[in-house]
């Protein structure tokens, strides 16, 4: 049985990308054999003949006198034996880049092409005096989404001479790893980036460890232990923003009956959920805390407990049913607490943003008194300053507080099991006026079921 | 100019030759026979690969065509353990040295840089760079001297280097080198112009202002001037040098005149640069045609070349099936030998590219049934 | 106990060629003027007297020749030990050693082995004319199939050149001729390190600098300077250009987190553009600051006159310390 075997234009060593059929020398029907000459192509001006790489009958010209031919494109086609066919469908080289510079073979200038003649839409390309031009580009083959390797390199003499004596060298245990922008950054702030607490994969010190970090280090943390003082005794006149914080507090202290009470809780599902809340797109440019699901679970338990969220005069005692959402900020001239106004009707996004905001200004000292009105609920963040628990005083005109302590890793005994758990301590005050016991600790068990598993939000 | 045939094939030895024509004496018809079947079959050799390459199946192929007679009849005048220096082109030469005609291919195909063993044959591999191996030759019979092989009279020991070179790499300041260490050191050494009269499109005039084989006086190597289409002559001028430096008479120069019948290589268009008469008049002196002349006056019949065609026919048929079949390099080639002992840049390079090729789904090398069809193949 | 002699650069070097010789007979010894004279630097003197005329002579004033031959020559299996005169004079030979001495075992595919060192004294600071204070080592490292290295002092040339001399690969040794003279303590009974090994000359822990040849000593100058401003520099004689002994200079920066490289060469395209760049990527996390190059300028040698401008010198290095510790 014979079958047809086609000629693919060549590139015959001149960096052709296509070429002219001149002439052909055989015609449909032909008897043509092995290397016999069987067309004539132009190449930049050039004639080449070609000779047929099979014997057989020709059976089809597949291009025109006249037509340009791209390389890689078929020009006859033979019926050939079927010994032919398979030899024929061999291998073909694949395409080559060009092999050899052209001044290695000799020093003369190539006089023997003459100049490529090149419009705007066709440019031939250059004649190559050896190897096989410059080749058609490869398809693409990338792949996205590697991973970044992480590089390594091994000393020479510890790789081949291990008996060597050496000098030793001790690693240092303290060293920082931080990519440029993060040190830059850390200087920026003035945070003393070894004292930074490294979460990155590859035991770096990330963007937000350095933030955090300054969150904490520029107003609370103690960064240097100042010189002995010479004089006796400072005397600070009491005025301004610590007279009224003087004021308020002791006129809550002393007025209602302060009680707290503390529950211990697993709060790794917060966590997670923070994680997850941090990674979605919808949260993208907006901080995610373990506070902002804090605020969501007083909301809650409010809601359920509503007596946590009134106010005492001496004749009545006002339930709100709206939420202002206090949180204590400290700020350099002292301690405020602007709250969220109807927190309850906001989205877990749009209370993000709001405490968000409120933390920027308190912190840019442009909270207004208005801001600071009405309150009708108060979280203090104690735990950014590595605190667990406390007991917190009361908000002037609020009822119950909240203080969100620090959550750290912890055996927790989980399914008969000790595992290493993510917990805090939640410490709530409340007014015994208002709220007796029972009523307290159910609200302070409802914030903890949350904080436990967030998925009750949903409720 | 030492020729002891005539282009119409009458052995003639003018007087002063008769010490080449002796050499001729000894030879046998048997070896007159090997001489034509190899001219014959790299003749047809290079005409295969030509047509290959204009194929596709090689990038470049340089021919040699109309250098036959120079080729074989040098090849044949190097003593058996004697080590030979090519430039590029002496394709006649290595299979006077049973080199697997195969290898050639394989290097203008791209496989390999020149793939052969240059200690199995004594052919040292080809030089890209031109004049660059007649240093390294005249290196090699540095050290064939300092090992005291040289004039000792016995034929196992002695050896004598000879290398080839083509009249453009005479003006490589590297060959005037080369003259330079081989006179001052006394080398065993033959240095075998082939003067093809053209280096791509300049004339030898470029090149040279005296006669080439006048070239190494001015270093003290002795040149002689041989017809490089009489294989007879160079058969036995080559012989009678690289005797004569394997017994200690130092280095030599032979120019072979001959002529470049085809082009510089298949991208070169002579048409540019060549007048047609010039050619066909040295076609005429075609050194095949010009010993079978002088083979059938000695009663060579038809059966023989008749036997040396269908012989070409076949190893014609045999280069076309075994360049078919060959396979692409695997991506180890590049790194390995780089270096002979391990180097840390080589290893990291290699296992990087043979991680990445793997995760981009492997490197095709050695692809067993592969389908793509050589021209098209059979749709 | 081991052997200790003292020994200047150049006799050190002498010696280890010396023994390589006694050990092994196929090494030659060849070059301009390196026989009777024994070199112009002496480094070869009193070995054509020990071994002969056959393993070593004198060669014509052809460099692409000599390095050609020595090609020939370790084809045939000698191992030659070829000598430049001058770092300025290399050049000729460049077509020789890129094309041929780099490639013949890839080309090849192994069949032949071209264990052949160029010995080339390079470097400034003699106040020479044109052409006698080059430090082309760049060209050579970018080079594919060669080894390049340098030793800074006595016991490394003693031992380098040797090893060297056994390498199976060519060696470019770079020898810096304004050392040469230089003496120090040699270990006759055993090499501390293997050929390409980096090795810490002064241990720190604020700044590491790495460098090579000459200007090993002038880190060391500059190093006890800032010892006395407190500042405690690591230097780093990375002794082998190609290849670089990463690893080593890694271990160093991920302590200091601060690197500085310096040579004579320019620092366009030179060897610690190749340093920096790689320690850019291995030290990423680790550095303070970014890697900083001192060399001389991109400029052709200057006269002598300009000399002390051009070369780097340890006020300099001091100069790009106070820098590299301002981040």
């Amino acid at each position: 049985m014979s079958q047809i075997a086609y000629f693919d234009l060549p590139d015959v060593g001149e960096g052709l990308t296509e070429a002219e059929i001149v002439t052909w020398k055989v015609k449909v029907g032909d008897t043509v054999s092995v290397n016999q000459i069987i067309v004539e192509i132009e190449t930049a001006k050039s004639l080449v003949e070609l000779p047929c790489p099979f014997a057989g009958v020709v059976t089809q010209l597949l291009a025109n006198e006249g037509d340009t031919v791209n390389v890689g494109s078929p020009i006859i086609g033979v019926t050939v034996s079927q010994a032919t066919a398979a030899v024929a469908a061999g291998h073909a080289p694949t395409s080559m880049h060009s092999a050899v510079a052209q001044n290695a073979v000799s020093t003369e200038a190539i006089e023997t092409v003459s100049e490529v003649a090149s419009t705007s839409s066709e440019e031939k390309p250059q004649p190559n005096l050896v190897g096989y031009g410059v080749s058609a580009a490869a398809p693409s083959r990338r792949r996205r989404g590697a991973a970044p390797v992480i590089a390594t390199a091994t000393s020479i003499a510890n790789a081949t001479a291990p008996g060597t004596d050496l000098i030793a060298i001790v690693p240092s245990a303290d060293v920082v790893i931080a990519k440029p922008p993060i040190r830059k950054l850390a200087k920026d702030m003035n945070v003393d980036i070894a004292k930074v607490k490294a979460t990155g994969v590859s035991g770096e010190v990330t963007r937000e460890d350095v933030l955090a970090a300054a969150q904490v280090a520029s107003v609370f943390k103690n960064q240097t232990t100042p010189e002995p003082k010479t004089e006796r005794e400072e005397r600070i006149p009491v005025k301004g923003v610590r007279k009224a914080i003087a004021t308020a507090m002791v006129q809550s202290a002393f007025t209602a009956p302060h009680v707290s009470i503390f529950v211990d809780v697993d709060a790794t599902r917060t966590m997670e959920y923070v994680k997850r809340l941090k990674a979605s797109a919808d949260f993208a440019g907006v901080k995610v805390t373990p506070l902002l699901i804090m605020a969501k679970a007083m909301i809650w338990a409010a809601r359920r407990n509503p007596t946590v969220n009134s106010t005492w005069t001496d004749t009545e005692i006002i339930v709100h049913n709206y939420v202002n959402f206090g949180v204590a900020a400290a700020t350099p001239r002292g301690l405020i607490v602007p709250n969220v106004k109807d927190a309850d009707k906001l989205s877990m996004l749009e209370l993000a943003m709001a405490l968000e905001k409120l933390a920027a200004t308190a912190r840019e000292g442009k909270t207004t008194p208005a801001d600071m009105q009405n309150g009708t609920i108060t979280v203090t963040n104690i735990g950014v300053f590595g605190v667990d628990t406390g007991t917190p005083i009361l908000n002037p005109g609020e009822v119950g507080i909240v203080a969100l302590g620090s959550i750290r890793p912890k055996p927790w005994v989980v399914d008969n099991e000790i595992l290493i758990r993510q917990v805090t301590t939640i410490g709530a005050t409340f007014d015994h006026r208002v709220v007796d016991g029972d009523v307290a600790s159910r609200f302070v068990q409802d914030v903890a079921s949350v904080i436990e598993e967030p998925a009750l939000l949903l409720d | 100019m030492v020729q002891l045939l005539t282009v119409d094939g009458d052995f003639v030895e003018p007087k002063e030759y008769a010490v080449y024509g002796d050499l001729v004496r000894q030879l046998r018809e048997a070896d007159f026979l090997k001489f034509y079947r190899d001219m014959a079959r790299i003749r047809r050799f290079d005409e295969e690969a030509t047509a290959l390459q204009r194929q596709g199946q090689m990038g470049l192929w340089v021919s040699a065509i109309g250098q036959e007679g120079a080729q074989i009849g040098s090849g044949y005048g190097v003593g058996p353990n004697d080590h030979i220096f090519p430039s590029y082109r002496e394709h006649g030469v290595a299979i006077t040295h049973g080199v697997d005609l195969m290898s050639i291919i394989k290097m203008f195909r791209g496989v390999n840089h020149g793939g052969w063993n240059p200690k199995e044959n004594r052919f040292h591999l080809y030089a890209i760079v031109l004049g660059t191996q007649a240093l390294h030759a005249t290196g090699y019979a540095m050290g064939i001297n300092f090992e005291g092989l040289v004039g000792t009279g016995d034929p196992e020991k002695d050896l004598a280097v000879i290398t080839y070179f083509g009249d453009g790499a005479t003006a490589e300041g590297d060959v005037s080198e080369s003259f330079l260490f081989a006179a001052t050191n006394n080398t065993p050494q033959v240095f075998f112009c082939q003067n093809n009269q053209w280096a791509i499109s300049s004339p030898v005039g470029t090149q040279t202002k005296v006669p080439l084989y006048q070239r190494g006086e001015g270093f003290g190597v002795p040149g002689i001037r041989v017809d490089g289409n009489d294989v007879l002559a160079c058969y036995a001028v080559t012989k009678k040098h690289m005797d004569d430096a394997r017994s200690g008479k130092g280095p030599s120069l032979i120019e072979a005149l001959t002529y470049r019948i085809g082009a510089h290589t298949t991208s070169d268009d002579p048409s540019k640069y060549r007048d047609p008469a010039e050619v066909a008049e040295w076609a005429a002196k075609d050194p095949l045609i010009r010993f079978e002349r002088f083979l059938r006056k000695q009663g060579i019949g038809q059966d023989f070349f008749d036997e040396v065609k269908t012989a070409g026919d076949e190893l014609a048929t045999e280069l076309r099936e075994k360049t078919f079949a060959m396979t692409e390099p695997p991506l180890e080639l590049m790194f390995d030998h780089v270096y002979s002992e391990p180097h840390p840049l080589i290893e990291e390079q290699r296992a990087w590219l043979q991680g990445y090729e793997e995760s981009l789904g492997g490197h095709s090398s050695n692809v067993e049934g592969d389908d793509t069809p050589t021209y098209g193949g059979t749709h | 106990m081991s052997n200790f002699v003292e020994l200047s650069i150049a006799k050190a070097i002498n010696a280890g060629i010396r023994k390589s010789m006694q050990e092994n007979s196929k090494v030659l010894v060849f070059g301009q003027d390196i026989a009777q004279l024994g070199g112009v630097f002496r480094v070869t003197e009193g070995l054509v007297g020990e071994f002969g005329a056959k393993r070593v002579f004198n060669s014509p004033i052809a460099e692409s020749g000599i390095v050609g031959t020595a090609i020939g020559l370790a084809m045939r299996g000698f191992r030659p030990v070829a000598e430049i005169q001058f770092d300025g004079f290399v050049y000729p030979a460049f077509n020789q050693i890129t094309s041929q001495l780099a490639k013949l075992t890839n080309r090849s595919e192994g069949f032949f082995e071209m264990p052949v060192v160029v010995r080339v004294p390079y470097g400034g600071g003699i106040g020479a004319v044109e052409h006698h204070s080059e430090s082309p080592e760049a060209y050579f490292a970018h080079t594919a199939g060669l080894r390049v290295v340098s030793p800074s002092n006595a016991n490394d040339a003693y031992w380098m050149i040797q090893q060297a001399i056994e390498s199976r690969d060519p060696v470019m040794f770079f020898e810096p001729k304004r050392r040469y003279w230089q003496k120090g303590q040699v270990n006759l009974d055993q090499a501390a390190l293997p050929l390409h090994a980096a090795n810490t000359v002064r241990q720190g822990s604020d700044v590491t600098i790495a460098t090579y040849g000459p200007m090993v000593v002038t880190a060391l100058q500059a190093a006890e300077n800032a010892a006395a401003e407190g500042i405690n520099i690591e230097v780093v004689d990375i002794r082998s250009m190609s290849p670089i002994d990463f690893g080593h200079i890694v271990e160093s920066v991920k302590r200091t987190g601060r690197l500085i490289v310096t040579h004579e060469a320019g620092t366009f395209v030179s060897i610690s553009s190749e340093i920096a760049a790689k320690i850019a990527e291995l030290c990423f996390y680790h550095l303070e600051a970014p890697v900083l190059r001192v060399g001389g300028f991109d400029v052709p040698y200057p006269a002598a006159k300009l000399e002390e401008l051009y070369l780097p010198d340890a006020d300099r290095l001091m100069e790009a310390v106070d820098r590299v510790l301002a981040y």
